[in-house]
């Protein structure tokens, strides 16, 4: 008994300076590390309390703690959400294109590595993937002038070039079905090039004796691909379906916003859109918290979700 | 030790930074305190004051908050008052939002103006506005410029009859005209075809140039739009809407109707989208209208080109911005001939081409954020502004470089080049005079023999032309004033693109489904939160007026 006490007592004491003098050795590198600290606590953790908002009756001049609470237990505002019948279309939309993003977007990049990663002329290669990225790097408006220029009914190039041949122009942007894939269509392509950096650099980490060994097996090139090069980068590709299904709800501003025209709206509107449009634009701040932070909760979840699903297939998750 | 050198220079770096992000909080206190009294008219301190102006972002504008008509008001402040104006910005073309974050950022300038009252209205209700009331009746003896100007109707008009709050005060309208219908005379020349006086010769017009566009165009046939609309269509075929209404349509209905003052659910309005409807699977109307948000410039650049026949906007439309206005540019790249010119042609069905003009009120609203911290001062500045000799100087600047005086005493604007201090960056520097939207030389004749030598780079008798159909058959709008409909709180956005979206939609639908696609546009407005409003309206109106119709 006296035995066990005095050893545990010895293994606190010696991880007591084992720790102390871990810290004294490299404080300075948690110095360097508070700063970051500090931004977070600051600029991420500090703001959070605002999500109250979406529980009490918003208004500009008073502080939080003085905001009256909404009625319903402080729920008056996501009843309210799911009672308007914008908003849920708004959250059909997000879902259904977000999946579309995903299943049409999410695997266009890692092909796309694929095929760079087979191509022997070096020079050629790296032209490709320079005009790939490109896109990424313009704005979603800019984009939005470019599809006009592109797909517009009358004066867009392509049902210019349409027209001419004899056929009718189309609808790219003014038909609520057509636009969805228009929509999708700039997302990947204004995407893809970058996306596939990621799964570029992986490919790069597997061992060249594998492909080597493969070879001399007999394998061709897509028997390599199958076999060593999905595989060798299945875990990349696993984290990057973790972030996107936490993503599911999530939906970025500015390409939906750019490209959204009155005559689309049913298919258009998406949770982003209509937080703007009646939280910033119509002043209904705590309304507009609330969806948002029903956003961020269901994200949450798929986040949580997919990452237990992969861990259970034996996969390493984010965590 | 070169790391801790690092360290330590990294932790003093932000310790630095913390202690100025607390100074921050600390500083700025105090800023009122002290004497608020006027010695001989003027402040013994000199008190700084910030004032909204509008950033149109027009080619070639000076900045607007630093020019010449800036530095007069700055200076005019100062010497009469002693006290200083910055100017803020906002950009004109999503003031709204603008004006939202900043008050809701506590950021706003002191003098605000907005032309959207439900936002008054929401941060009112929260606190963030000033009741002007009080002020007003505290400060009457040293506003006489003000009150002569802006006379009780217009200062009091937002004053609500249940509490006595007054949140705004009302901008007067100097000119009421709205809006009017052009036409390309050249074309209609080059067709022999007369200025259209009816829907039916109008439209006789659209076909004679949609059929000829080979003529018209040349090479450029295919480019050929001979009605053009916005997204707005509410707005940009108003005329067309309106001629479709009762013309006995009562005040009531005008009222009750009058949340969307695009028309959606008065009667007639259907009738009159079914038209354009017809119009454009006609292939009259621009088939792109609906893409191009708000302050984008591809039909202003159609227009400019010479592609289009026929618009409906305002009243000037064509005119404004002198060398680089529409019509000013339609001469250097069409030739001497291309212009547009008005044309009244929408009778209703008692076949009077009926106008509704503007009140003198409803205008811009201007108002006072709670973070105004200089409600005296700011008063004073309404009042310098609205003194009509400021209000003169600040339309037409100085003779010789931006008017001149003609042989009749009317005053001919110069356009200012581009890029200069004297530039005006909005017609007749109207985003100056905030108080007076429209030119107004002090004496009515005046104005208006000044008002049609008012655009460089436009005839002035096709101006004349447009003064003059714009205010023809006039009926004025009497702008109803109850002030607080609760069911409009926060509605105005939501139910302002569900308006836009009915009009836009059932534009473009298939003629077979015309019926469906506005029916249905429109239930889901009433759904939205339209039908609560009429109500809540329609009971308000009551309770004030019985059961008379008119509100005289």
């Amino acid at each position: 008994m006296k035995d066990v006490t005095s050893v545990s007592v010895a293994t606190k004491t010696a991880e007591r300076t084992n720790w102390k003098a871990y810290f004294k050795r490299y404080w300075q590198l948690y110095l360097l590390l508070l700063l970051p600290m500090v931004y977070l606590v600051i600029f991420k953790y500090i703001p959070m309390k605002y999500v109250l908002i979406a529980f009490k009756k918003y208004s500009i001049v008073q502080k939080l703690g003085e905001m009256p609470w909404a009625d319903n237990h402080g729920f008056q505002y996501f009843i309210q959400a799911f009672h308007n019948k914008d908003f849920l279309n708004a959250l059909k939309n997000t879902v259904g294109l977000n999946l579309l993003d995903l299943v049409i977007g999410f695997p266009i990049p890692i092909i796309f590595a694929l095929i760079l990663n087979e191509l022997n002329v070096k020079w050629f290669k790296k032209i490709v993937q320079t005009i790939a990225y490109m896109p990424h790097f313009l704005s979603w408006v800019i984009i939005y002038g470019l599809a006009l220029q592109l797909f517009a009914p009358s004066t867009g190039f392509i049902n210019m070039l349409i027209s001419n041949l004899g056929g009718n122009s189309v609808p790219f942007l003014n038909d609520p079905n057509k636009w969805v894939g228009t929509y999708i269509f700039l997302g990947v392509w204004q995407s893809f090039g970058w996306n596939s950096i990621i799964y570029l650099a992986a490919i790069a980490g597997i061992s060249p004796e594998l492909y080597e060994a493969a070879s001399v097996d007999g394998a061709g090139r897509f028997r390599k691909i199958w076999h060593i090069t999905l595989p060798g980068i299945k875990s990349t590709i696993i984290v990057l379906l973790i972030m996107a299904l936490g993503n599911i709800l999530g939906s970025a501003f500015d390409r939906p916003f750019a490209l959204q025209n009155h005559l689309v709206m049913q298919n258009a509107e998406v949770l982003s859109t209509f937080v703007y449009r009646n939280g910033i634009k119509g002043l209904q701040f705590s309304l507009t918290t609330a969806v948002g932070l029903f956003q961020s909760v269901v994200g949450v979840i798929f986040l949580l979700g997919a990452n237990w699903l992969s861990r259970k297939l034996g996969e390493r998750g984010i965590w | 030790m070169k790391k801790r050198l690092v360290a330590a220079v990294l932790a003093c770096v932000m310790g630095l930074g913390m202690v100025a992000c607390g100074d921050k909080d600390s500083g700025k206190k105090g800023g009122s305190s002290g004497s608020d009294e006027l010695v001989d008219g003027k402040f013994k301190e000199t008190k700084h004051i910030t004032v909204e102006v509008y950033d149109r972002g027009v080619d070639g504008q000076s900045d607007p908050a630093d020019n010449m008509y800036t530095d007069y008001i700055k200076k005019g402040m100062l010497d009469d008052y002693n006290v200083e104006v910055e100017f803020v910005t906002v950009p004109r073309w999503t003031e709204t939002e603008e004006i939202n974050n900043l008050l809701a950022s506590g950021g706003a300038p002191d003098i605000c103006m907005t032309y959207s009252y439900p936002t008054i209205q929401t941060y009112a209700n929260m606190g963030g506005v000033l009741d002007m009331k009080p002020l007003l009746d505290e400060n009457q003896d040293k506003l006489k410029n003000l009150n002569d100007w802006l006379g009780d109707t217009n200062l009091y008009w937002n004053l609500s009859d249940e509490n006595g709050t007054l949140w705004a005060i009302e901008g007067k309208r100097a000119n009421n005209r709205r809006i009017n219908t052009f036409i390309r005379k050249d074309w209609l020349d080059k067709l022999n075809l007369e200025e259209p006086k009816t829907r039916e010769e109008f439209h006789d017009c659209l076909v004679a140039f949609r059929d000829n566009a080979d003529e018209l165009l040349g090479k450029d046939a295919k480019k050929m739009v001979p009605f053009s609309l916005s997204y707005d269509v509410g707005w940009r075929a108003a005329l067309l809407i309106e001629s479709q209404m009762d013309p006995d349509i009562t005040d009531k209905e005008l009222y009750v109707n009058g949340f969307d003052d695009r028309k959606l659910t008065q009667k007639g309005t259907k009738e009159a989208v079914k038209i354009l409807n017809e119009w454009y699977n006609d292939g009259l109307v621009w088939k792109d209208f609906a893409l191009y948000a708000a302050g984008d410039t591809t039909e202003d650049d159609m227009l400019k080109a010479g592609y289009v026949g026929a618009f409906m906007h305002n009243w000037d439309y064509p005119f404004r911005n002198g060398e680089d206005s529409i019509q000013a540019n339609l001469k250097r790249m069409v030739g001497d001939d291309a212009k547009f010119v008005a044309v009244d042609c929408f009778e209703n069905s008692k076949g009077e081409t009926l106008k509704y003009v503007d009140s003198t009120a409803g205008d811009r609203k201007i108002f006072f954020p709670s973070t105004n911290d200089e409600p005296l001062a700011s008063l004073l500045y309404l009042d310098w502004i609205s003194d009509p000799e400021h209000i003169k100087y600040l339309q037409i600047g100085d003779e010789g470089v931006t008017h001149k005086v003609l042989d009749d005493g009317a005053i001919e604007v110069i356009a200012a080049p581009q890029g200069s201090k004297e530039i005006m960056n909005s017609g007749n520097n109207i985003d100056y005079t905030i108080t007076c939207n429209g030119l107004s030389l002090g004496d009515e004749d005046l104005t208006l023999l000044s008002l049609a030598h008012s655009y460089p780079g436009s005839d002035p008798a096709d101006v004349e032309q447009a003064i003059d159909y714009a205010a023809r058959n006039p009926k004025e709008d009497k702008n109803e004033k109850i002030t607080e409909v609760a069911a409009e709180n926060g509605m105005g956005e939501a139910l302002r693109v569900k308006s836009e979206v009915a009009f836009d939609t059932a534009v473009v639908a298939k003629p077979s489904e015309f019926d469906k696609v506005w029916d249905n546009a429109i239930k889901d407005y009433l759904s939205s939160g339209g039908q609560a409003i009429i109500d809540e309206r329609t009971q308000k109106f009551e309770a004030k007026y019985g059961s008379s119709t008119s509100v005289d």
